[in-house]
């Protein structure tokens, strides 16, 4: 991985050069050195390699790069308001996290005839977490969302620090229950960068198996609540009951439905026996031939169908700009997954599925979670042939001061960074699936209708929590 | 009255009032059972409008009695509908007489007491709510009349009693007039009661709601008004749907002792339809009511022609 430093603008010549060489925006922050605050842009390539900018605060404003790439909209805006860091041309700096502030600071302003605003949230009528969404209409015609998240910042990249590295994986991967293993798998994999330890065949199956296992019950969770969004109860209570079936799966292998406690930093202290590998099989096996039974069921109904397309709809050009990942991104047309440069985890030769239809709307990112979860299944019928052991990550090289571990989590592309200080944590950020993602969701929702935005919102099923960490 | 008409209005009354909850617990629980839950029992209603009713209501800021008066009249409304449908042919004549165009009056009533009261509250899902409730109504009511016009014409009055007379006995197999304006008929049925594909009662979802949505602030005893009156509607659209367009006996002892089972099957195929069927597209809903507009109007043509 190579680190620049540059002045102020030759680090923003630096991101535009880079841009133009086919390298793509992964992730800011901002952190706090002795000799001032610092921003730190990390750029990934479409072949896994990483590159980090940084730039010095001179003396608190560094220039912007969202006129570069847009995707660096909201890390902007959070390295702002966490750190006071000002971004010289990014106009208006709304504030993200910092909620006492005047309505007009954070809501667009929408001018005409019949226009008004509905405000959803930031406390819901169903399970839902806290989030407040304004939306612009004229009848029921969405002109504009804003969302505003991080009802609930907890400051855990804050309270990571100072911890040794295993200690602060607690606390890093309590940022979210449905994402933990993604979450928990790119922190001790930036953690082992910075540490210079390379993971064994046997540490990266153990943690692919997780990954993938994650994957499955949150791959059946979106299908449900999709049906959930059009009120079809059959297929909600269908598919949430294949979920349940797959966290209690979690729960007889690891002892914790949402795999808490499954990953560590430098080895792994999995351990699975034969019995429970066999029952795991068996497990799944009901869950794929299930899954695809209850998935011709919503086929062939034809009330359900009839609500999926055009509606919703994110384009590849604009999920590229808007730095959209995961499902969402490739449901557009932008063919990308992680798994296919994760040289740390057992995905060999993994092939990103492709869908025929790749229109970016609700239908798309429905079918392409039901076209990845067979393929999901499939490595773990490879990985699962035999018992898993703990196993102990091997030095390969010298150690880092930064270290990078990313993710194909259920949700996209989930990156951590992690900066050492001495054997402790200095500064550690996640950025995950969820965050990149937000921004596309008040994108798609605009020219639709308002009654069809919880169907909208949850074709993208992004976590709160893996927000508000 | 005779003892006959005595008992017939005696069941109409106390079943309006007293069963009509029973009608949505029973779908509730239907719908339940074929969605794989255990459900709460049929009696859950009757729970909900104890609960309700021991609370006090909650006045919004800055309304008036518009907001204040609203529960009542869509309760009183919906009382008036329960005396006005006969549920057998011998019923007597409670007051309100037994017109099937003031029916659709009364329901157009309650329809506007909530939407004027959404208004009064300006909440934006209140409002919203309203202005698709009220959008819908133009369509859901002109499937009304037109259904209930072409059973008026087969029973050659519009008295309702005489209506389900009318159309009592084999009338249903050989008039096709009458098939097409029970098509018709069961879509106003899911209309009038909320249900999928044009409403989902189950949501929380505010930003989706339609009948839900003007009704949102009401709380405690005005809920209680409110949800007893959504029952009272149910009732009223479905002894209308088992008398009228279902097969129902002549003899007004045997139509009274078949109208639960009738009752029942009514209930349970709006729990299927709602488990098996997705909401609307909301747009698509009008276009949906619409074609049930236009089959009753063809029932009307096909009677017009067979008796020309």
């Amino acid at each position: 991985m190579n680190t620049h430093h540059g002045s102020g603008s030759a680090y923003g010549e630096g991101i535009a050069a880079a841009l133009a060489d086919g390298w793509r925006f992964a992730s800011l922050h901002a952190t706090t050195k002795d000799e001032g605050r610092m921003v730190r842009t990390l750029l990934s390539s479409k072949d896994g390699d990483l590159r980090i900018e940084s730039v010095t605060a001179a003396p608190d404003s560094v220039p912007t790069i969202v006129d570069l790439c847009p995707a660096a909209g909201w890390d902007e805006r959070e390295a702002h308001d966490l750190y006071g860091v000002g971004f010289d041309g990014h106009e208006p700096l709304r504030p993200l996290i910092d909620h006492d502030v005047a309505l007009e600071q954070f809501a667009t302003p929408v001018q005409g005839h019949d226009a008004y605003q509905v405000a959803v949230g930031p406390i819901h009528a169903g399970v839902i977490e806290s989030g407040h969404f304004r939306f612009h209409v004229v009848g029921d015609l969405i002109l504009h969302v804003d969302a505003r998240l991080f009802y609930k910042h907890r400051g855990l990249e804050r309270a990571a620090e100072g911890l040794a590295l295993n200690d602060a994986l607690g606390v890093v991967a309590r940022s979210c229950s449905g994402c933990w293993a993604s979450n928990a798998v790119a922190y001790a994999h930036a953690c082992e960068g910075v540490l210079g330890l390379a993971a064994p065949p046997e540490l990266a199956r153990s943690r692919t198996i997780l990954l993938e296992l994650e994957r499955v019950w949150n791959t059946l969770n979106d299908i449900s609540a999709i049906c959930a969004g059009v009120g079809l109860a059959a297929g909600t209570s269908r598919f949430a009951a294949l979920v349940d079936d797959a966290r209690r799966l979690n729960q007889r292998l690891t002892g914790h439905r949402f795999l808490f406690g499954s990953v560590a930093v430098g080895g792994s202290t999995l351990d699975v026996d034969a019995s429970a590998i066999s029952d795991a099989r068996e497990t799944l096996a009901r869950i794929r031939s299930e899954s695809s039974r209850a998935w011709k069921a919503l086929l062939f109904n034809g009330s359900f169908i009839d609500r999926m397309p055009d509606i919703g709809i994110v384009d590849a050009a604009t999920a590229s700009t808007l730095g959209t990942v995961g499902t969402a991104a490739r449901a557009a047309g932008v063919v990308e997954d992680l798994r296919t440069t994760s040289p740390r985890l057992a995905y060999d030769d993994f092939e990103v599925a492709v869908l025929r239809r790749q229109t970016g709307d609700v239908q798309a990112r429905l079918e392409q979670r039901a076209l990845e979860l067979l393929p999901c299944l499939d490595i773990l019928d490879r990985l699962l042939d035999g018992p898993v052991r703990p196993v102990a990550s091997v030095r390969a090289e010298e150690g880092a001061s930064i270290g990078v571990g990313r993710v194909e989590s259920p949700r996209g592309a989930t990156t951590c960074i992690v900066e050492r200080d001495g054997d402790r944590v200095g500064r550690v950020r996640l950025r995950t699936g969820s965050y990149a993602n937000w921004p596309a969701v008040a994108h798609a929702a605009a020219g639709n209708l308002l009654p069809d935005f919880p169907l909208i919102n949850k074709s993208f099923e992004l976590c709160y929590a893996c927000v508000d960490r | 009255m005779t003892s006959q008409s005595a008992s017939v209005a005696v069941t109409q009354i106390a079943g309006g009032l007293a069963l009509s909850p029973l009608l949505i617990g029973v779908t509730q629980q239907a719908k339940a059972r074929l969605q794989g839950r255990r459900g709460a029992g049929p009696l859950q209603p009757y729970r909900e409008l104890r609960r309700l009713w021991g609370k006090s209501g909650v006045d919004v800021e800055g309304t008036t009695f518009v907001y204040r008066l609203a529960p009542v009249i869509v309760a009183a409304a919906m009382g008036a509908a329960i005396l006005l449908v006969p549920i057998a042919t011998g019923a007597p004549r409670l007051g309100v007489g037994q017109d099937a165009l003031v029916l659709a009056g009364l329901l157009a009533l309650s329809r506007l007491a909530v939407c004027i009261a959404a208004w009064d509250t300006s909440n934006g899902f209140a409002l919203q709510g309203a202005s698709r409730d009220l959008t819908l109504s133009v369509f859901v009511e002109a499937a009304l009349v037109l259904s209930l016009a072409v059973a008026a014409l087969v029973a050659g009055t519009t008295d309702l009693s005489g209506v389900i007379a009318g159309t009592a006995g084999g009338h249903l197999w050989t008039t096709p007039a009458l098939a097409l304006g029970g098509v018709a008929f069961a879509l106003v049925i899911v209309a009038e009661t909320g249900r999928q594909p044009v409403d989902n009662p189950d949501t929380h979802l505010e930003l989706t709601m339609i009948y839900e949505g003007p009704v949102l602030e009401y709380a405690g005893r005005d809920q209680a008004y409110l949800q007893w009156a959504l029952a009272a509607r149910h009732w009223v659209v479905l002894v209308l749907a088992a008398q009228v367009f279902l097969p129902h006996p002549v003899g007004t002892w045997w139509q009274l002792a078949l109208l639960p089972v009738s009752l029942g099957l009514l209930c349970i195929a709006l729990a299927v339809t709602e488990t098996v069927l997705a909401k609307m597209r909301i747009l698509l809903v009008p276009r949906l009511i619409g074609v049930g507009a236009a089959v009753a109007l063809l029932g009307i043509v096909t009677w017009l022609v067979e008796t020309a």
